[in-house]
């Protein structure tokens, strides 16, 4: 579904990335894990087409998005949310959904379909529609951009650090929504540092560590191995 | 009462036209942190337009529409020449650029058309005067009160009901975010200037029917204006810049009515005195803007 | 340090260049123009100082030239011509009469105090509220020069003023700009500055109060125009606000741009491309005008070709021609990679 080969992605002398590969395969949840600074958002923001990669190539489903524009992108089928939480503070939360749905904007049905399937899903955004968006808790903020990806309708969802400086209780529940999602068959690029409950969740995991991935294998492998911490430790 | 009135009328049409010119400005300064230099040439194309067409024997409403696409495309012409082969260099690079285009259109009318002022076909209406309530005012005040109520509600309308006008308000505060939605970059940019020019287009017509010529430099009060009211409005909040450009014709109606003769030649050292103030002690202008928001 | 001194021999012989060639070709228009060159060239580097420095673009500079030239004007302009010239200057004043020299000197300082003044809180400012802020300084000087009538004569012409800046003392003047402008980059308060403009977080770090340094770097400047106003006071003898104002402004903008905001070098070398470019254009219209015989005259391509000169080098060169090298580097390096692959 979603492959990663040799990429590569510098800041000027510094290379944040050095020439990782890995794949998603349809209907799975992927992990990438890795302390602060190991590259997993360089990584992210390079898919997305919000970075250059300075090598190296992403394809998803057979089709070539390695130097695409972020607008390709979503439109190639691959959504992404950013670690940042970017709502957009002064629309309201109906606003930033519609945006979501940018690229199917003419779809009205399909569009009202799939905002009641989204609402079912998070009851408290249908409740705080006409909310300016930068008024919802932190938690809130996080179910709003999930849903705005969702009403792209990807094929892919990249989830950049979901459970950022959030309070445990709504960790907890947005790892739940995640395996919601994973059940109903979307395919999941999970960037975390929670490794614990990444690894929960997920099929299989990646382990970044100075730009490059130093471990992988089945959710279960990777925790079982010793020198996870160590990996993370070290950072 | 009658001086009432008459006070009314001049501030809102004043304002009308004030926000207009504001609402232009901070489009582009809004979404593409652009502070639009040539933003006053759009208006002296709009004039020119009307010059030039005046000899056709078009109806006047016709030269109208045909001077408001000029100036659209002039905006559009800005992105393409000023903003976009730099926007991805540096702040500066932008500023000057459209620095230059700005005083490249004020040129061209000095070299192909004229350095003295040029007639511009008015419809007669604009010239004759209307009692209201005891006030003797003309009536291309009110017309331009009319005019900046249509365009205002209209501006309103596509930026908070049109799927184009919240993809721009998007953009205004996260422009990647905007773009990772799939609402494309460049739409948003020719958008921004073409609404910008249309503005300018509009307010041009209204601005120089007061006066009923143009010259090359008629574009820099708009842009000093359109400065002030901004700053005033708080820098990137459009109903700010329309607040502020009522509020500034309400400071200028004022001063005209007290300040004496001597004094009043000094206002535009007031009023600009006023903006530097105003920076200092909130540098995002009056009223808040939308909350972040950073360059392309 | 030494490429320092290497630069400023470079640019200070360029500038002797300048005055002895055009003297000796003898040709009064080459004079003028040499002159005038190096009237801009005082400007220009004045504005380098704080802009190269600083990262932050200027529009107030010609404003501070203008006090200069007026300061200059009313110290200058003999007692006995005062009562024409300017008919409403206050009492006291009117038996003012010092030499040009002094009275450069005294506009350089006023120029330098009411920027001292106005700047002070202004320089906490970026981006476009710094940009608008110096745009309104501009419009505010200006509005003040064309209406202060006893000291300036309004928007009239000011004329009266003795004619003292010969090319000499106009290449002096430039001379001391350059190793004034090479000298505060390389001092503590120029080196903090750029390096501020690459990283605020990390100046601060170092203990640079970015406001103060900027503060400093525009005060120079603005010393510097006063004393480039009283220059070209003295050099044309009569002249209105209207001179300090949007063109000029736009013509110095060029110059310092298009050569390169960041050195000082690059300053020097727009200066003089600029004044040719300007010079050739300039005939061209003339010779354009003389030979359309009253058919609409042929003004402003000067300032289109600039225009687009300008925008062109933003976009191929966006660091103009001397981008962050002065040429006493440039040259050293260029001789040291010599050395290595001889």
């Amino acid at each position: 579904m979603l492959d990663v080969c040799d990429l590569s992605v510098s800041y000027g002398t510094i290379r944040a990335v050095r020439g990782i590969s890995f794949t998603v395969g349809k209907g799975e949840l992927v992990s990438l894990l890795g302390a602060n600074g190991a590259g997993k958002s360089s990584t992210i923001k390079a898919i997305a087409g919000a970075l250059k990669t300075s090598g190296g190539a992403v394809t998803l489903e057979g089709k070539d998005i390695t130097s695409a524009n972020p607008e390709q992108v979503i439109r190639a089928g691959l959504a992404t949310v950013p670690e940042t939480r970017d709502v957009f503070p002064d629309l309201t939360v109906a606003e930033n959904l519609m945006l979501g749905a940018y690229i199917h904007r003419r779809d009205h049905a399909g569009n009202r379909e799939n905002l009641d399937r989204l609402h079912t899903l998070f009851p408290r955004l249908a409740e705080r529609a006409s909310q300016a968006a930068g008024t919802l808790s932190g938690g809130e903020q996080q179910m709003l951009v999930i849903a705005r990806a969702l009403m792209a309708r990807p094929s892919v969802l990249l989830l950049d650090e979901p459970s950022l400086g959030l309070a445990p209780a709504i960790v907890e529940r947005i790892f739940e929504m995640i395996e919601t999602l994973k059940k109903s068959g979307l395919t999941i690029l999970l960037v975390e540092q929670n490794v614990n409950q990444a690894l929960a969740v997920a099929d299989r995991a990646y382990v970044m560590r100075l730009g490059a991935i130093v471990a992988s294998g089945t959710a279960d492998g990777i925790r079982s191995t010793s020198d996870l911490s160590a990996h993370y430790l070290g950072g | 009462m009658a001086f009432a009135i008459q006070f009314l009328i001049d501030v809102l049409s004043l304002g009308g036209a004030y926000a207009l010119m504001a609402l232009g400005l901070v489009i582009i300064y809004g979404i593409l942190r652009l502070v639009n230099f040539a933003y006053g040439e759009l208006i002296m194309v709009a004039g020119y337009t009307m010059f030039l067409t005046s000899g056709s024997g078009l109806p006047w409403l016709l030269m109208a529409v045909l001077a408001v696409a000029m100036a659209v495309v002039f905006g559009i012409l800005t992105d393409y020449v000023a903003f976009r082969p730099v926007r991805a260099k540096s702040v500066t690079a932008v500023l000057i650029t459209s620095f230059a285009f700005s005083n490249l259109l004020q040129n061209a009318a000095l070299l192909f058309i004229s350095p003295r002022p040029r007639n511009v076909p008015l419809p007669d209406i604009f010239s004759q005067t209307v009692s209201i309530g005891g006030a003797i005012t003309p009536v291309r005040n009110l017309i331009t009160i009319a005019a900046s109520i249509v365009l205002l509600a209209a501006v309103a309308f596509l930026m908070r009901k049109t799927t184009l006008g919240i993809a721009m308000r998007a953009a205004a505060t996260n422009f990647t975010m905007a773009r990772m939605l799939g609402v494309p970059a460049n739409l948003i940019i020719s958008s921004a200037f073409a609404l910008s020019g249309f503005l300018a287009g509009v307010v041009g017509l209204l601005w120089i029917g007061r006066i009923g010529t143009v010259v090359p430099g008629v574009g820099l009060e708009p842009l000093l204006v359109a400065f002030i009211a901004t700053v005033i409005g708080g820098m990137r909040s459009l109903p700010g810049a329309v607040v502020g450009g009522f509020l500034l014709a309400l400071i200028d109606t004022t001063l005209n009515y007290t300040l004496s003769q001597d004094l009043l030649k000094f206002r535009d050292a007031f009023t600009f005195s006023l903006v530097i103030l105003i920076l200092l002690w909130r540098p995002e202008g009056l009223i808040k803007g939308p909350a972040s928001g950073q360059r392309t | 340090m030494k490429q320092s001194y290497i630069t400023a021999l470079i640019l200070i012989a360029v500038i002797a260049v300048i005055a002895v060639g055009s003297q000796m070709i003898g040709i009064r228009l080459y004079d003028r123009i040499a002159t005038n060159l190096l009237i801009s060239l005082v400007l220009v580097v004045g504005l380098q100082t704080f802009m190269g420095n600083s990262g932050l673009l200027s529009f107030a500079h010609i404003g501070f030239m203008g006090l200069g030239a007026y300061t200059s004007a009313v110290l200058t302009i003999p007692a006995q011509m005062k009562g024409m010239a300017l008919p409403d200057l206050y009492e006291f004043m009117k038996v003012v009469e010092i030499s040009p020299m002094l009275a450069m000197l005294a506009a350089g300082v006023v120029a330098a105090l009411v920027a001292a003044v106005v700047a002070y809180p202004l320089m906490r400012l970026s981006d476009a509220a710094a940009v608008i802020t110096s745009f309104a300084l501009l419009v505010v000087l200006y509005t003040v020069m064309n209406n202060w009538s006893a000291l300036t004569n309004g928007p009239r012409t000011l004329f009266g003023l003795p004619k003292t800046t010969e090319m000499p003392i106009a290449a002096i003047v430039a001379a001391i700009v350059v190793v004034v402008a090479l000298a505060f980059k390389e001092s503590r308060t120029g080196k903090l500055l750029r390096a501020s403009r690459e990283d605020e977080v990390a100046a601060a770090a170092l203990g640079a109060n970015i406001p103060h340094l900027r503060w400093r770097a525009f005060i120079l400047a603005a010393f510097i125009a006063g004393i480039g106003g009283a220059l070209w006071g003295h050099f044309i003898t009569s002249f209105a606000p209207k001179a300090f104002y949007l063109k000029e402004t736009f013509l110095i903008i060029t110059m310092l741009v298009i050569g390169g905001a960041n050195t000082v070098t690059g300053a020097v070398a727009g200066t003089v491309l600029i004044t040719v470019a300007y010079e050739g254009l300039r005939g061209t219209e003339a010779a354009l005008n003389a030979g359309s015989s009253g058919s609409g005259q042929v003004i402003g391509l000067t300032e289109i070709v600039l225009a687009l000169a300008m925008i062109a080098v933003m976009i191929v060169r966006p660091g103009g021609l001397f981008p962050n090298r002065e040429i006493g580097h440039i040259l050293t390096r260029s001789r040291r990679k010599k050395e290595k692959t001889a």
